[in-house]
């Protein structure tokens, strides 16, 4: 696999200058406008990432992978387009990312609302997915990094929680579904959840309102649980350099299994997953600088011999900037953690999950403007788990039009 | 390739020295038969919502100079200033034409902040976001064509192409050009339009006359 992927890359290098000749620059119109056609392919080569920080729930590290994307808009009228994102991973992982309808009522307002597998409402960093709109190579932790918790699973006792802190990216746990799989992040934007979302601009805010099927962390294409996930995100932007975004979300996380596998308890009613997120931005001349906090927190079902009185909490704290120094050139980095609440076990307490710093710094350089060249350094640390730390060298070439 | 021949024929010159003559020269008209319309947004499935409305009136307007100039338009010049606005998404004009030397300013004249930059040979460079109210300027210092671009909004883009001499012109919206005070003698004409010199024609300039051609871009 790597060195299909390395020969990827090289070939993706050596042939852009001269295939950016011939390639598409700009997005495809066809039918008089009605559909429009844009594409995003992205060959990323990292070493292997044997602590499985850059693991998503797709089971692949986020630092190797050939991405191909295909995104298309059917324009009906003005007040009705069809949208639409299909995606390739590692050649073999296709799925229709996003497929939704989206309708403005008076098409000169600029107020929509959008059914069907949508977007994700909360946060400011749910675009990092996208490597044109990421200025590093990995993402963020708390839209990336896979926690212990499962929607299928649950543990048995505390010290079942604890045994699988640093091990997200293949946990297992003796109640739902027992076999090893991965689990979830914070906000999971591997992939879209499906419901109405209405979005509006007023003066200097924006607001965005949804209701889907899953959760945060685990969107679901189809409802496995019966209860709605609530979402809600406004933007502020005082002036054009500054923007302040606050995000919420609620919903419940669990799958139904569960409730077969704990009699006579609708975990439905106590398995809340509830977040907020503080979001700010600031960008001038050469400079852009992004900070977020979210916290979520993860209320389980009783059972008996699970000992939590409160709710499993995360916090993650986010900066990163870019300055261009030349024109197609930049540098850029991000520090990131993830830390949680603790619980105690039978060796006393502890966080219940491993608590994770990243940071990355990298530089991009755009040998046109629709062809963009990556490379960056990350260094993961985590207090648990088998392997507590690696540092890894990625490349990424990108090219969309 | 293209490009390097385009940029080629922005700087020649030819071996003519004779003197300009006021009130003769070459005029005409540029027919495009298919208008190129403006670039479409990319798809932003990601959105939460779609982008304001913006005007995507085709572009009529190409440009029309001389492959090669007579010396005497080298002479030194006082550098001149030109404006490219910044409006409701779109470069205003999405066409200049301007000589070596020429600073040429990029207003923002939207509430949300752009990022004009260009990755031509021509001219390298990259203001950085600034707001609406702001403008920044870059001097064209060679010869060539730059494709100017926004690093915020990928569907904006425009050109600027800069001669050394002064023998080219934008046309009117139905495509008229003038090229005047020209020295009599043989010259070859260019039509450009959206990125390509398109239509390549020889024109005579009578001695103290004008030369009259239309160039049809089918």
């Amino acid at each position: 696999m790597r060195s299909v992927a390395a020969a990827l890359w090289i070939a993706c290098v050596a042939a852009w200058p001269a295939a950016a000749q011939s390639l598409p620059e700009e997005p495809i119109s066809i039918a008089g406008g009605h559909v429009i056609v844009g594409a995003e392919i992205t060959a990323t080569i990292a070493p292997d990432d044997p602590g499985f920080f850059n693991y998503t729930s797709y089971e692949f590290s986020a630092l190797r992978n050939l991405r191909m994307g295909v995104s298309a808009e059917l324009r009906a009228n003005d007040h009705v387009q069809l949208l639409t994102e299909v995606r390739l991973d590692q050649g073999r992982v296709l799925e229709a990312y996003g497929l939704f309808v989206r309708v403005r009522p008076w098409p000169a307002r600029r107020f929509d609302i959008q059914l069907g597998r949508i977007p994700p409402t909360f946060g400011a960093m749910t675009r990092t997915v996208y490597g044109s709109s990421n200025m590093l190579i990995g993402q963020p932790l708390a839209y990336q990094y896979l926690l212990s918790l499962r929607s299928d699973a649950l543990p048995a006792t505390n010290d079942d929680l604890l045994r699988m802190r640093g091990r997200g990216w293949l946990s297992n746990f003796p109640v739902g579904n027992t076999a090893a799989a991965p689990g979830l992040p914070i906000v999971n934007t591997s992939r879209w959840d499906t419901g109405v979302q209405a979005h509006g601009i007023t003066g200097k805010f924006e607001w965005t309102g949804s209701v889907s099927a899953g959760s945060l962390s685990d969107p679901r294409f189809r409802d496995n649980n019966s209860r709605r996930h609530y979402a809600g995100r406004v933007v502020a932007r005082p002036t054009p350099a500054l923007a302040f975004g606050t995000s919420a979300s609620r919903g419940a996380w669990l799958n139904r299994n569960i409730d077969d596998a704990i009699a006579g308890i609708n975990s439905g009613d106590r398995s809340r997953q509830i977040a907020y997120g503080g979001d700010v931005e600031y960008s001038a001349g050469p400079v852009l600088i992004r900070g977020e906090a979210i916290r979520s927190t993860w209320t389980l079902p009783p059972i008996a011999t699970l000992r939590l009185t409160e709710p499993l909490v995360a916090t993650s704290v986010l900066v990163e900037g870019r300055y261009k120094i030349a024109p197609g050139l930049y540098v850029a980095a991000r520090g990131d953690c993830v830390d949680f609440s603790r619980i105690t076990g039978a060796q006393g307490p502890s966080t219940w999950e491993a608590r994770t710093w990243r940071v990355e710094s990298g530089v991009g350089y755009s040998v046109t403007r629709n062809i963009q060249v990556k490379g960056s350094w990350q260094r993961n640390d985590r207090n648990g788990g088998r392997i507590r730390r690696d540092s890894i060298f990625s490349g990424q070439v990108l090219y969309w039009f | 390739m293209r490009a390097l021949a385009l940029i080629a024929a922005l700087a020649a010159t030819s071996e003519a020295l004779v003197e300009a003559q006021p009130g003769a020269g070459i005029r005409g008209r540029l027919d495009i038969r298919r208008l190129i319309k403006p670039v479409e947004r990319r798809p932003d499935v990601a959105a939460a919502g779609a982008p304001g409305v913006r005007d995507t009136t085709e572009y009529r307007r190409g440009v029309v100079y001389l492959e090669t100039a007579p010396r005497a338009a080298f002479d030194e010049r006082e550098p001149g200033r030109a404006t490219m606005d910044q409006r409701n998404e779109r470069f205003v004009p999405h066409l200049l034409a301007v000589m070596v030397g020429t600073f040429v300013d990029f207003p923002n004249s939207d509430l949300t902040y752009h990022n004009v930059f260009s990755l031509s040979r021509a001219k390298r460079f990259d203001l950085g976001r600034y707001a609406a109210g702001k403008s920044k300027g870059v001097r064209m210092d060679r010869p060539g064509v730059v494709r100017v671009f926004c690093d915020i909004h990928s569907h904006m883009n425009a050109f600027v192409l800069v001669f050394n001499h002064p023998f080219f012109d934008i046309t009117d919206d139905d495509g008229r050009f003038e090229l005047p005070s020209l020295p009599s003698g043989s010259y070859t004409l260019v039509g450009w339009y959206e990125g390509e010199a398109r239509i390549t024609r020889p024109v005579v300039v009578p001695p103290g006359g004008w030369a009259e051609i239309d160039l049809v871009v089918p």
